[in-house]
């Protein structure tokens, strides 16, 4: 019951979308609507998820700082983290160089020592921030307490992670403004701030004030008179003060009855100047009686309750009524002859009154549509989400998926029976997860974890970049993903250390390395990926009818594959109903004729044509330049024009650098391997290829592409050149230039459908493989047939793999972006769309 | 320090009947009134005639500027309502008119609330009195040159470096539900006073107060920080209340005490969020109290001005020594104290987000801190050489007074942790005698952020030059005896 009742206050998870992962907000009021229903509103915790990108690295950033008492920490303390819409802005959004030395040092999650890597994850679920911003949502949708704390420093994240429905905040998240913010003051320090401290005194040294001068004694208790004596004394008093009141002309009117006179000498400042005068009269009960009843008749001792008149009084209310309690302007208009002090007492006595307690009243009902509680049942129906039990499991359906941008993600399609967090595959319940045509589906204790904690239990799924997989599934469109998240390595020798943010790259190769200000900007070629053909894949080209024109779609890469239809036809082949159908793919594409060599067909068709000498056929001729066909998209844009006319290439390596790279160590390993580093067991099988290194000039692994943010992007005049390009020849821009319009960096992400591109710079690093002579060598010595598969399948071990010849044939191929290669699950099929 | 029993003392107790007319503005959620219910409270329940009752002087601008900024005074010497728009510039500079309005009289009670505790804190230093009530005080929001939080001159710092004329060392205590900031950063740097504040924290005001706050300086160590959560309760706040002033006790040993007793931390108050009733309120004066030390009590925060005087008023009964009934006695205002009309109040069913866990970690982390103090027992108060034998004033009366300071000279004057330990002549009993018999020291320089951070470092180099000085200096005093 107790759980159920839900007060101002209270931190609670709201619902508002039955996909998405419930909000957390905290009560602030309770509201009873003319219609019955109640109405909270709440002040808004955001989720990691719910942040902007580059907010999110310097949450981090702060937590470092945190976690270490540097004086780094203490400035950012100081400093509002103020941010940016594109990942440029959030490095100039943090000027100070110290932050930047710091975070050079590690790029590691702080306050996490210690913790696996999985609690690591998770704990960044229970990260919140806390915002200013208010809402209104109705009671109802409410689906449960849980706690929102600042995280202090002592508490290990663990205590959290151990807890259900415990949060913890460090940042105030401003969603106007897009700043974070420290929720700390700080202590300054300087004589502007600290005090003098007094000396003490010198012995014989004497405080110079008398107490006197300080202070006025108006009690003592050592006064030799009993309690009783003293009670006696106050009753005197009031009697006399009843007296007085009789006499008293205008009190007798105020007062007809002698109670009421009695109430009112009983007052307490009757009481207290009775106190007075008997610390007069130095505690002589006898000398302070005297003084009560002078010469000029019985002391009368009245407050401001007692002094006011009937219509004051109601002077007083209208007043009240009408401005408040502005004390001020109240007497100005109503009781001028007040005092401000006279109208302040009497306003305290005045709510003493029943007067006072009737407004009170009135208030009490119109405050009864503030409630200070609520009680919420707890809420029993079915998700949207749920599945009906068996629905989604139709037997050898298989997940055909994934498409060509996606796979650099190397996103594992799940299997159908497995949870896509947890890989379980028992669960009483199942809940659909993710966009729909990938038809993820979740554990029951999946599902309530994704929905109270917004991520997954496992980071391993979607690898780092989970909680932007599921940012994209939401939207609803497959997106890049994973290209923004490898970390930035220097290119600078003896350096490569990596970076969260390009733009953070460009700072220390800057500062570090004093490169950047001539440096050229970088032209690169745009996102390479490859198709890995998994058995399925090959399959499903030979099943699907709607794959069965490789070559128009090898031609038109932009136009869309029918995933569904593919797989439908999949499914419909593969069930076995597919003997015929199986039969009609043997038929197309399985028998190939026998025609001869090139040169034997060419002739035969010259001697069935008769035309003996070759003429110079139309379609050899070359077609005029401004007749060509523009291509809709252009996926490798010319390089940006310098203001000079010469094209801006990406600057090549002096022989000096190279030089020095060879003698360099390999690079400390990245502690993620990234997939494309590896071909054919190239490193792995490291023997051979080292021999081959040792002996010729090895290959320049990287080209030093990796260059300083501030001319990466186009220039203005670059710009505009684009544009009027563009403009000139009829076709679209090409989408990295929408990235920077009016030469201020945007970024597609920031704005509405949340579309993560890829810009060219964040593409992988091209690979070139420079044939050495033992590597020629080592080519002869293998089949072709083991040249072409390996041609094919970059990331498989040559067989002869130990010999000289490793890696031979991952020659001239172009880099893959991704983690294909990494623990796909055997049952896939990658089709590239 | 000997805890002494319940005892009773002599209780000087400052109002002014004045106090309570002042009025912050409509809406305002600071109603010195508070203090009015308070005394009229303590008259009723017979508690007046048992103390010393004084009304304090009125401040003069000579006293308040030993803290605060001249031009600072000056401003709230001259400002009223009616020529508020003239001061536009200043008003905004000394942080004065929203949280701190400008209003009739502001500087009267300025004057009455720091005259208390100044009168106070002079009484204390005659020994006339054991403890000392100012119920009108405790605005320890207050900064040198600035207002805050309701808080325009602090009367607690005021007080404090009174009671440093006759005290080598003064513990402030701040039990008000916001932390006291502004009397934390007056001591900042300063190892004679430890501030000490349990306040909640995170999301609060004044937004300062954080674990790792420590204090700079010689003051490093000396500012003490209990970062809360909402819904201490009773129990809770003793848990770490008992054991932190214990050991702040036993390792600063403190020869004065102020304790700002803001009630704000009591459940149900309009601005706090702490769960904590009269009684538990009460205790923590009662656990001052039975250290014996001269006891300086200063009123603060509390905006459900019924609970404040309840509670104020059960806090001088527990100074007093003195059993007070739980049923209200009859008084000018007996009619807020509906419906019940009880002196003591319940907690609320609100959820404490304090853990036992989170307490004892942040207790232990601040053990960790007052381990740091000299006096600590487990410091090897040998590490640091004596600095009889370096006399630093020689060198610095050479120095051109004009000239800008050599680094060595400058570092010399950082030293911090090791100054105050005591040399092994300094037997234990000195430390008890209210009196420091050391030179007086002469006055402290400024020390400025630059200083101030470039400490650590500083202080490291500085041991070590005085290891060698030290070496150099004993070794001629090892040669005199077989010459002689």
């Amino acid at each position: 019951m107790a759980a159920n009742m839900y007060r101002v206050g209270d931190c609670v998870y709201f619902e508002t979308s039955s996909t998405s992962p419930y909000q957390i907000r905290r009560i602030e009021e309770l509201n009873k609507t003319a219609s019955g229903n109640v109405e909270a509103k709440v002040m808004c915790f955001y989720r990691r998820r719910d942040l902007p990108n580059p907010l999110i690295q310097l949450a981090d950033k702060h937590q470092l700082a945190q976690s270490e008492d540097s004086p780094v920490a203490m400035k950012l303390k100081k400093i509002c983290l103020k941010t940016p819409i594109g990942e440029e802005q959030a490095a100039q959004a943090v000027l100070d160089p110290a932050l930047v030395a710091m975070e050079e040092e590690s790029t590691e999650l702080p306050g996490t020592d210690g913790l696996a890597p999985k609690q690591r994850h998770q704990a960044k679920h229970r990260e919140l921030f806390l915002s200013r911003h208010v809402e209104t949502l109705p009671a109802t949708h409410i689906r449960g307490k849980c706690t929102v704390t600042l995280l202090n420093e002592t508490e290990s994240l663990l205590s959290y992670l151990n807890k259900d429905d415990a949060f913890f905040y460090c940042l105030v998240f401003d969603p106007s403004q897009k700043t974070l913010l420290a929720d700390k003051g700080e202590i300054r320090v300087g004589s502007r701030y600290q005090t003098e401290v007094t000396n003490l005194l010198k012995e014989g040294e004497e405080e110079p004030r008398n107490s006197e001068d300080l202070e006025t004694l108006v009690w003592t208790p050592e006064h030799g008179l009993t309690d009783r004596q003293i009670d006696q004394f106050l009753v005197v008093s009031r009697s006399v003060g009843t007296f007085a009141r009789a006499l008293d002309c205008s009190s007798s009117v105020k007062q007809p009855s002698l109670h009421m006179s009695a109430a009112a000498a009983s007052r307490d400042i009757t009481l207290f100047h009775a106190m007075d005068t008997l610390h007069k009269s130095g505690y002589s009960i006898e000398a302070a009686l005297s003084s009560l009843v002078p010469a000029s008749g019985p002391v009368l001792c009245r407050d401001e309750m007692e002094e006011w008149s009937a219509s004051e009084a109601n002077l007083f209310e209208e007043a009240l009524d009408k401005y408040g309690k502005d004390f001020a302007d109240i007497r100005q208009d109503f009781l001028p002859w007040k005092t401000l002090k006279n109208l302040v007492e009497y306003y305290y006595m005045w709510k003493t009154t029943d007067r006072y307690v009737q407004q009170k009243r009135v208030k009490a009902v119109e405050a009864e549509s503030k409630l200070k509680q609520v009680y919420i049942p707890n809420y029993n129906k079915p998700n949207p989400a749920l599945l009906a039990s068996g629905a989604g499991c139709a037997g050898g359906k298989a997940a055909v998926l994934n498409g060509g941008t996606n796979a650099t993600n190397g996103t594992p399609a799940p299997l159908p029976h497995l949870c896509a967090s947890c890989q379980v595959t028992n669960s009483n319940q199942w809940y659909a997860w993710g966009p729909q045509h990938l038809q993820y589906r979740l554990c029951g204790s999946c599902w309530q974890y994704w929905k109270k904690y917004g991520g997954l239990k496992t980071a391993g799924v979607f690898g780092e970049s989970e909680a932007e997989a599921v940012k994209g599934a939401r939207d609803g469109d497959e997106t890049a993903l994973s290209a923004s998240h490898r970390p930035h390595r220097c290119t600078v020798l003896n350096c490569a250390k990596e970076f969260k943010l390009r733009a953070h790259l460009a700072r220390h190769v800057a500062t570090a390395h004093g490169a950047g200000e001539g440096a050229r900007p970088v032209m690169k070629t745009r996102a390479a990926f490859y198709l890995r053909a998994s058995p399925f894949t090959r399959l499903a080209r030979r099943l699907a009818r709607a794959l069965r024109r490789p070559r128009h779609y090898a031609r038109n890469p932009f136009a869309p594959i029918n995933l569904h239809q593919v797989k439908h036809d999949c499914t419909l082949a593969m069930a076995g109903a597919g003997a015929g159908a199986g039969a009609a793919g043997a038929g197309s594409a399985g028998a190939a004729r026998a025609r001869g060599p090139v040169g034997a067909v060419a002739a035969r068709l010259a001697a069935a044509h008769g035309s003996a000498a070759p003429r110079a056929q139309d379609w050899l001729a070359l077609t005029p330049r401004d007749r060509m066909p523009a291509p809709h998209h252009v996926a490798f844009p010319k390089p940006p024009k310098a203001p000079d006319g010469s094209l801006m290439y990406e600057r090549v390596a002096s022989r000096a650098e190279i030089e020095a790279r060879r003698n360099e160590p390999a690079p400390a390993p990245p502690l993620k391997r990234r997939a494309y580093d590896d071909f054919n067991g190239l490193d792995s099988a490291g023997a051979g290829a080292g021999a081959g290194r040792e002996a010729g000039a090895p290959p320049p692994a990287k080209r030093p592409n990796k260059h300083p943010a501030p001319m990466q992007r186009p220039s203005r005049e670059q710009y505009a050149a684009m544009c009027a390009r563009a403009q000139a020849t009829g076709q679209p821009l090409p989408a990295h230039v929408f990235t920077h319009v009016n030469g201020k960096p945007t970024n597609l992400t920031g704005r509405g459908g949340r579309r993560h591109v890829i810009s060219w710079m964040d593409a992988p690093d091209d690979l070139y493989f420079r044939a050495t002579d033992i590597a020629k060598a080592g080519r002869r010595t293998l089949s072709s047939g083991e040249l072409r598969r390996g041609a094919r399948a970059p990331w498989r071990p040559m067989r002869g793999a130990g010999g000289a010849a490793g890696g031979a044939a991952g020659g001239a191929l172009p880099a893959a972006a991704g983690k294909a290669a990494a623990g796909a699950p055997p049952l896939q099929l990658v089709i590239l769309d | 320090m000997a805890m002494q029993p319940h005892s009773k003392k002599r209780v000087c107790y400052y109002y002014d009947s004045d106090i309570g007319n002042y009025y912050y503005g409509q809406g305002h959620p600071m109603k010195p009134h508070r203090i009015r219910m308070t005394h009229n409270l303590l008259l009723n329940y017979g508690l007046y005639r048992k103390m010393e009752i004084y009304r304090p002087h009125k401040a003069t601008a000579d006293e308040m500027t030993k803290f605060h900024s001249d031009d600072y005074i000056r401003f709230l010497r001259s400002i009223r309502p009616d020529n508020m728009t003239e001061y536009n510039k200043q008003m905004q500079r000394f942080n004065v008119g929203e949280d701190c309005p400008v209003f009739d009289g502001l500087y009267e009670f300025c004057q009455l609330s720091a005259g208390g505790s100044v009168a106070a804190a002079v009484k204390l230093n005659k020994q006339a009195s054991e403890i000392c009530i100012n119920w009108g005080g405790g605005l320890h929001h207050a900064k040198k040159s600035e207002a805050s939080g309701f808080c325009y001159v602090n009367d607690i710092v005021l007080g404090i470096l009174e009671l440093l004329k006759y005290h080598q060392r003064v513990l402030y205590i701040d039990i008000d539900v916001h932390h006291g900031d502004g009397v934390e950063e007056a001591f900042y740097t300063t190892d004679r006073v430890m501030t000490v504040s349990f306040h909640k924290y995170g999301e609060y005001f004044p937004g300062t107060g954080d674990l790792r706050d420590i204090g700079a300086g010689k003051g490093k160590y000396y500012a003490v920080n209990i970062p809360l959560r909402d819904g201490m309760d009773d129990e809770s706040y003793e848990s770490i209340f008992v054991p932190i002033i214990s050991k702040v006790m036993e390792t600063f040993q403190p020869s004065a005490v102020v304790l700002q007793c803001g009630a704000d931390s009591l459940t149900g108050d309009r601005l706090g969020c702490f769960n904590l009733t009269v009684r538990g309120h009460g205790r923590c004066v009662e656990l001052v109290k039975r250290f014996g030390l001269p006891f300086l009590l200063v009123g603060g925060g509390g905006y459900t001005i019924r609970n404040v005087s309840r509670c104020w008023t059960y806090e001088t009964s527990v100074a007093l020594g003195v059993e007070i009934a739980n049923e209200l006695p009859y008084n000018d205002y007996f009619e807020y104290f509906g419906p019940d009309f009880k002196l003591h109040i319940s907690p609320s069913n609100m959820s404490n987000q304090n853990t036992p866990e989170y307490l004892e970690k942040i207790k232990n982390r601040l053990f960790e801190n007052l381990r740091m103090l000299p006096h600590a027992p487990g410091v090897q108060v040998q590490a640091i050489p004596e600095d009889a034998v370096n006399d630093e004033s020689e060198d610095e009366d050479k120095i051109d007074k004009d000239e800008r300071l050599p680094q060595s000279e400058k570092d010399k004057r950082i030293t911090g942790e090791g100054e105050l330990s005591d040399s092994e002549d300094e037997g234990e009993g000195a430390r008890r005698d209210n009196r420091s018999y050391r030179a007086p020291q002469r006055k402290r320089p400024r020390l400025d952020k630059d200083l101030a951070q470039h400490k650590d470092d500083a202080n490291s180099e500085d041991t070590k030059d005085d290891v060698k000085s030290v070496s150099n200096m004993e070794e001629p005093k090892k040669d005199v005896p077989p010459n002689a």
